[in-house]
């Protein structure tokens, strides 16, 4: 198991962002999490990052307590949020390369120019993060995810603002990281790409997460029509 | 090793970041550049006695260093908060602890290269560079850098804090300033002690900022792990 979250709950004051969350995720698994806008996928993205404290919970990443001993198991995890978590001022080259120090990367150069060719971003080795399009600081983002080859990836909306060519690049370098082994999560309101891009489907609506199922149990279109089914069941009397 | 190699990597990082825009290396020089220049232009041109200079001096030197300090250490922490990049750093795995440390070290090192280029300025404005001998600017610089030290061990703590709160740039000052007194009132008489006699006399002011900045510091990098996960 690369990772396991029993009833996490998140309380923002008295609201409850997110509410008794339970899913696992195992190695070459893909978990799709599908949620419309403030349904609190990236609050459940930061806390399945160690990067936020749940209010109660439990969360294990690769054996380990990943909320007493969190500086530790971090190691094990590739994010990717709305953020890009990096130097805006540095080039995406600088970057990695700090990380990479950071993570103790070994034959780091190597390492950084050959990823940085895998995600079309050689010819802007050296120029500044800050002049980067949208895809373009997709492609560095998941670069960035992936210098220390993580066993679990946690992607918040990785296909989104992004254009055909973009789209189709982040859910081939999905399927290499999962065949790899990698314990992958995602979160999207796309349906077709989620759907593409997964082996198991999770509804966060309110909240709360539903677990739908397995890949070879439901085709795109039953999986459109049951989440656009849920939202109206859920959404605001008067809307 | 590792956390050697990480606080290394999080130096490099950091002075590569603060030199790198050169519209703040600018603020920061020319500000401190106006400060030196506003209190010579208010006293001088014809000076009083050296006592008067010294004292004279030592104020505007550690008023300089204080906003200049105040303006980089916002900017340390800006730059860490402005994209998720301190998120990103956590992920790695890093000690709070040696975070804290690495920022101390970097904007120690960032703010002694500013005295070392406005302290002669200051010198020379305030009519006192003729009188300073080699080794009483040596023994200056060592005071302002155990000054500088003690600043940066508050500071950084209270930045980490404060600059990822709502108008947290003022919110650093207000919170900040109190706490560097004992800092700011012990550089300004050794300074002072130093442009006078040449000497620190039985260095009490020396010694209290030496101690204030070690305990200061030590309570800190146990503190950090708090700051930096809440």
């Amino acid at each position: 198991m690369r990772l396991r979250a029993s009833q996490l709950t998140k309380d923002f004051g008295h609201r409850t962002i997110v509410k008794n969350a339970t899913l696992s995720v195992h190695p070459g698994e893909v978990v799709t999490i599908f949620g419309p806008n403030g349904a609190g996928k990236t609050t459940l993205i930061k806390i399945l990052a160690t990067l936020l404290k749940p209010t109660s919970g439990k969360l294990e990443i690769e054996g380990a307590d990943a909320i007493s001993e969190s500086s530790d198991v971090r190691s094990a995890l590739g994010v990717v949020v709305h953020e890009n978590l990096a130097y805006p001022a540095f080039s995406p080259y600088e970057n990695l390369k700090f990380f990479g120090q950071m993570y103790g990367v070994k034959q780091l150069e190597h390492r950084v120019t050959t990823l940085l060719a895998e995600v079309g971003l050689q010819r802007f080795f050296h120029e500044p993060l800050h002049i980067f399009s949208r895809g373009m600081t997709q492609r560095f983002m998941i670069a960035r995810a992936l210098i220390h080859s993580p066993s679990v990836l946690l992607l918040d909306e990785p296909f989104s603002g992004l254009d055909a060519s973009a789209r189709q690049f982040v859910l081939n370098r999905i399927t290499q990281e999962q065949q790899k082994g990698t314990g992958i999560i995602i979160t999207t309101h796309n349906t077709e790409l989620g759907h593409l891009a997964g082996t198991r489907f999770l509804f966060m609506i309110n909240s709360e997460l539903e677990e739908v199922a397995q890949k070879n149990e439901i085709e795109a279109e039953t999986l459109l029509q049951t989440y656009e089914e849920r939202l109206r069941n859920n959404a605001p009397k008067g809307l | 090793m590792k956390a050697l190699r990480q606080i290394g990597a999080l130096i490099r990082k950091d002075l590569g970041l603060q030199f790198r825009s050169k519209e703040a290396l600018v603020l920061i020089f020319v500000f401190s550049v106006l400060v030196v220049l506003i209190f010579a232009f208010a006293f001088g041109p014809i000076f009083p006695e050296r006592v008067e200079r010294g004292k004279l001096t030592a104020s505007v030197l550690w008023a300089a260093f204080v906003f200049a300090g105040i303006i980089s250490l916002n900017r340390s922490f800006t730059l860490e908060h402005s994209h998720g990049a301190l998120q990103g750093i956590r992920l790695t795995g890093v000690d709070a602890s040696n975070l804290y440390l690495s920022k101390v070290v970097s904007n120690v090192v960032f703010l002694f290269l500013l005295e070392i280029v406005i302290t002669p300025i200051a010198l020379q404005f305030l009519d006192l560079l003729d009188v300073v001998t080699v080794g009483i600017l040596l023994k200056l610089f060592g005071v302002l850098g155990i000054g500088t030290l003690g600043f940066c061990a508050v500071g950084v703590l209270l930045a980490g804090m404060s600059t990822s709160a709502n108008g947290g740039e003022s919110l650093l000052s207000v919170i900040l300033l109190p706490l560097v007194i004992p800092i700011i009132v012990g550089g300004a008489k050794s300074t002072v002690s130093l442009l006078v006699t040449g000497g620190l006399e039985d260095g009490f002011w020396l010694k209290l900022i030496a101690g204030y900045s070690l305990i200061f510091l030590a309570a800190a990098y146990l503190l950090a792990d708090a700051v930096v996960e809440e």
